[in-house]
């Protein structure tokens, strides 16, 4: 690391903006340039549905303002959109023909909605037609936001973790919704049929109309019309078919990609070291993510091996939850394609459907819709990689047993006043609450046995209390 | 029959209570005064107990050279030896390798005598003691955030008018029983407790709410309930605008603890942590109380400091039956910080590297302000240097069993052992006087007079009620006869009344101002909240009221991280180790372990159910706790209240501080002795 070095960072998403914050606390003493194409400041992306459904403000999104950059000797340029990686010459050139040169590079452009095939979406000036929305980007929430009130019906195009959060905040904003869903069951990325299936019935409950196997194929005038011959009327319909990660500048870069651009240990790209991505353009060993808590992992190895440090990036722990009012739903891993011995339950009638995918003892992936009362500690579990025993998958998926107490049928040996040191027979023995205050000194500590000596003495001899 | 209106020995609770009979007294009610209104747990009852104990110290005890054993001697014999010892290491090593370790459970007069002591006779900065493991890192953050830290800005019976009492790390129920009451009387009138514990207490039960997070998570459960209050766009704006400054920076930083981030950090499901959220903001008045659960870690300032955000957004420090507090722990915790016991403060809550109080200080002693040193090592950090190249050769304890009560204790022993002299005065031979080289038997409780100042900041007088056996001497006679035998330049006074008025006046003008203060007032007010800064002042029972105490009135937001325990679960040490206190004990045990009327049953591994079935153990049976830094075998009790990724052991009996972790909080330099990462086995 020279002491001047030159980095460039193309992005100002969730993963630059912890990289920066990553950087600062390492104290990183060369030169940083970050270039976001949105013209705000870096903002909570993963907030956007609870803002378009209103538990959230959109100004508490905001992550660092500009001055926060400036404060930190970060030069921070926003409406700044990349046109070209020049690896010969070292450069990032800028749709408005500024070279910016770097000794390293961070690709950190995040990930871009797939535009499902279907026709009428975009009009033949290359616009989405008016009613067509997407949802990656503030820009994005605050035109469907513009759009509600207006709009009486709306057509969610995807079933998965967005779509859903999508159709219930449209739906709690008071906009019929329904949802299209290509393949046979909702979340099918994430869940089995089972888990769809207790998530459909919760869709349905909260009114909202749920069509799997069925794929849109037209937006008309009449509305939507699905490939089973349906036409929804529809006065919105939102995309929210995916994303896939936003490579075009790093394949264009001649930077090896698949899905994501490849990166190593260092999130380096395996072909040009000078160069690494972070976050959902990224791709290491075979795995895009999409979620904030890897890039955040990423960001983390990757300042502190700008630092100097020896950290390196084996991949995270993912933990999806969905983001919706009255959806409970908590994905760990790839429970669907994660091999191992699958522990389950399921409860349609209280719409209840968990799954531990465990091998050697630890939970690898799992499933919990419908419950998440035991949540915090399978997460808990998962992300430590705790050794448990055989029955502790088993219990861990079974409800708690409520806390039994019926101090009457409590030995005389048993103690009902801890301040004073007084048991269940000693009570027993007193003929009132006055005696036992006065001879035992039970209930006159912190009064917590006031009621457990009540029931003993009333258990006895109920005219005595 | 006689009957002396005294406080108990114990908690900082303090309560009040009535010894009956000089020579064998009995302790009965004293149901006047306000704290605890006649209740009093079974440690106070019992607590005339240790008056007459057969294993009470009445004569000094030296250690003899040839045989290794401590002897008996007479009291000049054993204060002329170390005296004598002292001057030789000063004279070779300079004042700095002479320790001074005091404790939160001495007196207002004692502790204050013990930092003259070390700076006025002896000159050494190292002086410290055992209240920085217990309050400091609430008192780091009170004072950052307020200006002044006083553990409850208000006195205790203002919980019963809140809307919403959040309780943060605390078990009172367990800890101070009386305390309890208030909780059951907020609940009668509608409001809300709510209680944030890894287990299940006894105070949990008495909770409307109970959120079980992770151990060490407690930080960002606040700043998840803060990023919620924001969303809800409840913040009282107008009150950050007027009495705050810096809220802008912390908005910025929750922005990033969105619910589901917080409960994989916590495993606080996000309904519940949305419903505690939803108390609150629908609260008028919310009162945030932390205790040791919060505040012993590494980050346990930070940890306060998250908490103290949160009730600022929510507008409540400062305003009627509201705000923040800390329940401090030991008898002492609160008054035993404001005189000089710790070591950057001088008596009144000066800070020793500050001219202005090293001079008003100064002049009360009679001293040349610029003999007296400047800042010493905190508590651990002393501890760790003893018998070192750097550190201190001797060390004087008052008030502090260091050998259980000291985190990563088997090291803190071989410090102890490493030293050329250790002088340990006490009321019975406890761990720590075991292995000292000079043990001075002194005065206990019901045997003296003195003042403490309880959680609430409210100065009490404890009064003599019964004689001391023959041959013990109080604290105050035994630091004045060190003085006066290393050659102090300046007298020490022995009579309680007599230290208290010379605090008073050097207290005066301090944050912490006692001048307005003495013994007959206390008497008949049922006790007297500082500041009192003059004898026509009623005394300050609600602080912040009009401003905070920085200079320009106002708060201070601080931002604040999660950074999560020092040492996380690993395949090697898979669950979190933490440790308390039980109903029947306090502290070290030295005083409770040896009364018959409590149960002492030794120490316990706590443990769920489905954590001791995949041990393959049971309640009952024996199970080693090890961690990085030593081992321990107990018991397993087997219950559900706790979370089955964590163990809990009491840590009045010797092993449990073995186990705990002495990473520090790098602010109040706090150990963290509430989590680490240890291994269960089947013993």
């Amino acid at each position: 690391m020279s002491a001047h070095e030159r980095l460039v960072v193309v992005g100002n998403g969730m993963a630059s903006v912890r990289l920066c914050e990553e950087l600062v606390a390492r104290g990183y003493d060369g030169h940083v340039t970050v270039l976001g194409d949105e013209a705000g400041p870096a903002y909570n992306r993963i907030l956007l549905s609870a803002v378009l459904e209103g538990t959230h403000p959109l100004d508490a999104l905001v992550l660092r303002e500009p001055g926060w950059y400036a404060g930190h000797g970060i030069d921070l340029r926003t409406g700044a959109r990349v046109l070209e990686v020049d690896r010969d010459a070292a450069e990032v050139m800028l749709v408005d023909g500024t070279r910016i040169p770097y000794d390293r590079l961070v690709l950190a452009t995040g990930a871009i909605p797939t535009l499902p095939p279907i026709r009428g979406l975009v009009r033949l000036d290359g616009s989405l037609h008016p009613a067509v929305h997407t949802f990656r980007s503030m820009a994005d929430c605050l035109r469907l936001l513009g759009a509600v009130p207006e709009a009486g019906r709306a057509v969610v195009v995807g079933g998965g973790l967005l779509g859903l959060q999508v159709a219930r905040a449209l739906s709690v904003r008071g906009v019929a919704t329904e949802v299209v869903e290509g393949t046979d069951h909702l979340l099918s990325r994430q869940v089995d049929e089972r888990g769809g299936a207790v998530l459909e019935r919760d869709l349905r409950r909260l009114r909202t109309e749920v069509y799997t196997g069925s794929r849109a194929v037209r937006l008309t005038d009449a509305g939507l019309r699905l490939d089973n011959g349906f036409t929804l009327e529809t006065d919105l319909v939102v995309l929210a078919a995916g994303g896939r990660p936003s490579t075009a500048l790093a394949r264009r870069a001649g930077l090896y990609c698949r899905r994501g651009m490849v990166v190593g240990r260092h999130l380096e790209s395996v072909t040009d070291d000078r160069v690494h991505a972070i976050g959902d353009c990224a791709e290491h060993a075979g795995r895009a993510p999409g979620l904030v808590p890897p890039a955040w992992e990423q960001a983390a190895v990757l300042a502190d091996h700008l630092t100097g440090g020896d950290a390196r990036y084996d991949g995270s722990r993912t933990v999806a939850r969905l983001r919706a009012t009255g959806l409970d739903v908590a994905v760990l891993g790839d429970p669907e394609r994660t091999d191992g011995e699958v522990v389950e339950v399921t409860n349609p009638i209280a719409r209840t459907h968990r799954k531990l995918v465990v091998r050697g003892g630890v939970i690898v992936a799992g499933t919990l819709v419908g419950d998440l009362s035991r949540v915090g500690l399978i997460t808990q579990l998962y992300d430590r990689r705790t050794v448990l025993g055989p029955h502790e998958p088993g219990e861990l998926l079974m409800a708690e047993r409520p806390p039994g107490d019926s101090s009457t049928l409590l030995p005389d040996d048993a103690e009902v006043c801890a301040c004073a040191g007084v048991s269940a027979g000693r009570i027993r023995a007193c003929a009132s609450l006055e005696e036992a205050r006065t001879t035992t000194r039970a209930t006159t500590g912190c009064g917590g046995c006031t009621s457990a000596v009540r029931d003993l003495l009333g258990a006895r001899d109920p005219a005595a209390v | 029959m006689t009957a002396t209106e005294t406080h108990c020995p114990y908690c900082s609770l303090q309560c009040g209570m009535r010894l009956e009979g000089a020579r064998t007294p009995e302790v009965v009610a004293w149901e006047e005064f306000p704290v605890n209104r006649g209740g009093l747990c079974r440690k106070g009852w019992t607590a005339a107990g240790l008056l007459r104990h057969r294993e009470r110290l009445t004569r000094p005890l030296v250690r003899d050279p040839a045989t290794g054993e401590l002897a008996p001697a007479t009291w000049d014999a054993a204060l002329d030896l170390v005296a004598g010892r002292l001057a030789a290491l000063r004279a070779e090593h300079g004042p700095d390798t002479v320790g001074v370790f005091g404790g939160g459970g001495l007196t207002n007069e004692k502790a204050y005598q013990l930092g003259k002591l070390a700076r006025a006779a002896l000159g050494t900065s190292q002086i410290d003691y055992n209240g920085r493991w217990c309050m400091s890192s609430a008192a780091s953050a009170g004072t950052r955030a307020f200006g002044l830290d006083r553990g409850l800005p208000f006195p205790l019976a203002d919980l019963e008018r809140t809307d919403v009492l959040v309780l943060v790390g605390s078990n009172l129920a367990e800890t101070m029983p009386p305390a309890a009451r208030h909780l059951d009387a907020l609940r009668e009138r509608g409001g809300r407790v709510v209680v944030v514990d890894p287990r299940r207490t006894p105070t949990a039960d008495r909770a409307d709410v109970f959120v079980q997070p992770v151990p060490g998570t407690d930080l960002a459960l606040a700043l998840g309930l803060l990023h919620l209050v924001v969303a809800a766009g409840v913040v009282d704006e107008e009150y950050v605008a007027t009495r705050t400054s810096g809220f802008d920076d912390v908005k910025r930083s929750v922005a990033a603890w969105w619910p589901e981030r917080v409960e994989r950090v916590t495993g606080v499901p996000v309904p519940e942590l949305r419903a505690l959220a939803r108390l609150l903001v629908d609260a008028e008045r919310v009162m945030v109380l932390t205790a040791r659960g919060a505040e012993q870690h590494a980050t346990g300032s930070d940890t306060v400091l998250a908490w103290i955000n949160l009730a600022l957004a929510l507008g409540q420090p400062g305003t009627p039956y509201a705000g923040y507090g800390c329940l401090t722990g030991q008898g002492n915790g609160q008054g035993g910080r404001e005189h000089g016991q710790k070591a950057d403060q001088l008596p009144g809550y000066r800070m020793i590297d500050d001219p202005a109080a090293r001079a008003h200080v100064a002049a009360v002693w009679g001293v040349d302000p610029d003999t007296l040193p400047g800042r010493g090592r905190s508590a651990y950090e002393l501890l760790d240097a003893l018998g070192t190249d750097s550190g201190p050769r001797a060390l004087l304890v008052f008030g502090s069993n260091i050998v259980v009560s000291a985190p990563n204790a088997r090291h803190v022993s071989e410090r102890l052992d490493a030293l050329d002299l250790l002088v340990v005065a006490d009321v019975v031979l406890s761990e720590t006087a075991a292995r000292a080289d000079v043990v001075l038997p002194v005065t206990q409780w019901a045997e003296e007079t003195g003042t403490m100042t309880n959680l609430e900041g409210r100065v009490l007088l404890r009064q003599r009620a019964t004689r001391a056996p023959e041959g013990v001497r109080s604290d105050l006679d035994v630091i004045a006869g060190l003085a006066e035998r290393v050659g102090s330049p300046v007298p020490f006074a022995t009579d309680p009344e007599e230290v208290f008025a010379e605090l008073g006046r050097a207290s005066a003008g301090g944050k912490a101002d006692y001048a307005g203060i003495d013994y007959s007032r206390i008497r008949a007010e049922h006790g007297v909240f500082w500041p009192c800064p003059s004898p026509d002042h009623p005394g300050t029972q609600r602080m912040f009221l009009d401003g905070f105490a920085h200079p320009d009135g106002r708060a201070r937001f601080h931002v604040v991280e999660h950074r999560g325990p020092a040492e996380q679960p690993c395949a090697d040490y898979p669950v979190h180790l933490t440790t308390g206190r039980v109903l029947g004990q306090y502290q070290s045990g030295a005083q409770t372990r040896r009364l018959r009327d409590l149960p002492d049953s030794g120490p316990f591994v706590e443990m769920h159910p489905m954590l001791a079935r995949r041990l393959g153990t049971a309640d009952g049976e024996p199970v080693t706790v090890a961690t990085r830094r030593g081992a321990m075998t107990a018991a397993a009790r087997v219950v559900g209240t706790i979370r089955p990724d964590t163990v809990f052991v009491p840590f009045h009996w010797v092993g449990a501080n073995r186990l705990t972790n002495d990473a520090l909080d790098p602010a109040s330099r706090m150990p963290e002795f509430k989590v680490c990462a240890a291994v269960v086995r089947p013993a």
